[in-house]
């Protein structure tokens, strides 16, 4: 479901690369070819990649969760059985990815340490509540189109496992998104009270869904190794503007409210107000909205977000629950106790 | 036959309810696995399974709607608890215990394997048609099961254990499963429902012991009391009020809208 577009890219610069080989490896990149983990890699790129597969298989794993507990309490069988196939997906997209990462040299359940003792960290955007059917409808609508649209970009990158993977998730996210905005059709032309579950929940998920694609773009962005070496292909901004002119006009039509919000610690409107800055430029032909709090992006990155502690509460439940599995079938490979 | 002779409708539409209740509330339980399973890639397989479960629930309900003038999502959601037809090992929650989530699926596939393959027999034949079609799909979900029986019994001291203790538990409330539905009989003597309750039993308890015994795992079951009254007559556990309180909470928020 999620991107990998607010990983941070901390890479050392001071090491010395062969400049012969360096030269080639980006020759290639500049040509459009693809680069395999059997290529030589400068440092950096493989320390970035591992990065951003790993944050990225962390999401989808961590992603599932919300919408997970939401299984048990799906209103229809339809629904039921759509939505443990979409987390389900979530849960396939996180294994493919974190193979991709162990190719790059980290083992599973170091990554699966790391991920509960928070060494490492996963997108940002499921640290916040789902607390009515209504979220389960806004994140499969939103979330995961939000997702696709930095993934379809993704897949336009240079490492080949990872395009490959991005590939295919793409076209599982595609039916996560049909089915996301049926529902949310599906509340906004039902009675009052679901048309309400609707717009509460869109309140909730507008500004983490514009939050999704990561923070404003640096200046010299286009120049620094993550697009350099086409790990990623578009900026934050211009993926943030593209999904803006997508769903300004889709919530619209479906009689949903764009509101800036106030929200209180635990995630909840507390004082909603229509947006002020909405409307559309016909010279730029893009729609502009309030920008998001991005001292409140910066706050819940460092664990002060409502759900940061459950969110990884529940993983870490889960490492601790199937570790005796994991000794007693794969002869205590994967069985490492979980670091103190 | 493609109807059914009118004072067989009530036993056969408990008989229904039996097979999907079922496979709800099992699919139901083992659809919280999803995002939490032991192993990323036994969490997508068992997520496969949950999903088979609620399917064949569904697929069941549909054919009682007509009976019963019902949708499937009314019977699913909308009765009340002493209503339902399911025998109570699929009510028991797992505490996301593994060795508990796999024993209960190892008694409850195997008997609904069984259950289906009679029912593929059936005189009736839009009930006929579906269970063949289920039954093949639920020898996969027997494969896998004896799978795991197979490798966490001879896993390790840890894994045998919990298992061990996990049989231990289900196995006086298993037998259960084979509680007939009120006038059962008489569907059995029309060849609605054509089985020998008896040697479907041992052949449940026998394929068990077969594969518990290749884990290097105990397993003594004994056939219901004769006269037991347990789901399959609307008594359930506790544990049914609390799932189905879960899983109806949004349905109930406005019953029969379209959500």
């Amino acid at each position: 479901m999620s991107g990998s577009s607010n990983v941070g890219m901390h890479i050392d610069h001071n090491v010395q690369e062969d400049p012969e080989k360096l030269a080639e490896f980006e020759a290639k990149i500049d040509a459009g070819q693809l680069i395999e983990p059997d290529d030589w890699l400068p440092q950096a790129y493989r320390t970035g990649m591992l990065k951003m597969a790993e944050h990225h298989a962390n999401s989808e794993i961590i992603g599932a969760l919300p919408e997970g507990e939401w299984i048990t309490r799906a209103p229809s069988l339809r629904r039921k059985l759509a939505l443990t196939a979409k987390v389900q997906d979530e849960v396939g997209h996180g294994q493919m990815l974190y193979r991709v990462s162990q190719d790059l040299g980290k083992t599973r359940d170091q990554m699966l340490r790391d991920l509960i003792t928070g060494v490492t960290k996963y997108h940002n955007v499921f640290n916040y509540p789902a607390p009515t059917w209504g979220d389960i409808a806004m994140i499969q609508w939103l979330i995961d189109g939000a997702a696709i649209m930095n993934q379809k970009s993704l897949a336009d990158g240079a490492y080949g496992p990872y395009v490959r993977t991005m590939k295919r998730i793409n076209m599982e996210e595609a039916f996560h998104f049909k089915c996301g905005e049926d529902m949310v059709l599906t509340l906004m032309s039902g009675t009052a009270q679901q048309r309400v579950l609707g717009q509460d929940a869109f309140d909730r998920w507008w500004y983490p869904s514009l939050m999704f694609f990561g923070p404003p773009d640096k200046p010299n962005c286009r120049n620094l190794p993550p697009m350099r070496w086409r790990m990623k292909t578009v900026t934050n901004d211009d993926l943030r503007q593209r999904f803006i002119n997508r769903f300004v006009p889709a919530a619209k039509d479906l009689g949903l409210k764009i509101h800036v919000v106030k929200k209180s610690d635990d995630g909840m409107v507390i004082e909603k107000q229509l947006d002020p800055n909405l409307h559309y430029d016909e010279s730029t032909e893009n729609w502009t909205v309030t920008d998001p709090d991005w001292e409140e992006f910066y706050r819940v990155i460092r664990g002060g977000g409502p759900c940061n502690k459950q969110r990884l509460g529940l993983r870490r439940f889960s490492y601790e629950q199937g570790r005796w599995v994991r000794i007693a079938i794969m002869n205590g490979r994967a069985g490492l106790p979980p670091a103190a | 036959m493609d109807s059914l002779p009118e004072n067989l409708k009530q036993p056969m539409i408990d008989l229904l309810l039996a097979v999907a209740d079922d496979k709800l509330m099992l699919g139901h339980r083992n659809s919280d696995w999803t995002g939490l399973g032991p192993i990323l890639e036994e969490d997508i397989a068992f997520s496969s399974l949950a999903q088979d479960e609620i399917a064949h629930a569904q697929v069941i309900y549909e054919l009682l709607s007509p009976l019963v003038d019902k949708t499937a999502d009314e019977l699913a959601y909308g009765r009340s608890v002493d209503q339902y037809r399911c025998a109570q090992i699929v009510e028991l929650p797992d505490n996301f215990d593994w060795a508990v989530a796999i024993a209960r699926q190892f008694f409850c596939d195997h008997f609904d394997r069984l259950r289906l393959r009679a029912l593929s027999h059936s005189s009736y034949k839009p009930l006929a048609d579906v269970a063949s079609r289920l039954a093949a799909e639920e020898q996969v979900h027997v494969d896998h099961v004896d799978a795991w029986i197979v490798r966490l019994g001879r896993g390790n001291d840890e894994s045998k254990r919990r298992l061990q203790t996990a049989l231990d538990q289900l196995s006086p409330m298993a037998p259960m499963l084979f509680e007939p539905v009120d006038r059962e009989a008489e569907l059995t003597g029309a060849g609605l429902y054509p089985q020998a309750e008896t040697d479907m039993f041992h052949a449940w308890r026998d394929v068990l012991q077969h594969v518990a015994h290749e884990g290097g795992l105990a397993l003594e079951l004994s056939p219901p009391n004769a006269g037991a009254q347990g789901g399959r007559r609307g008594h359930h556990s506790e544990h049914l009020k609390s799932l189905l309180d879960e899983m109806c909470e949004v349905y109930r928020l406005e019953p029969g809208v379209a959500w």
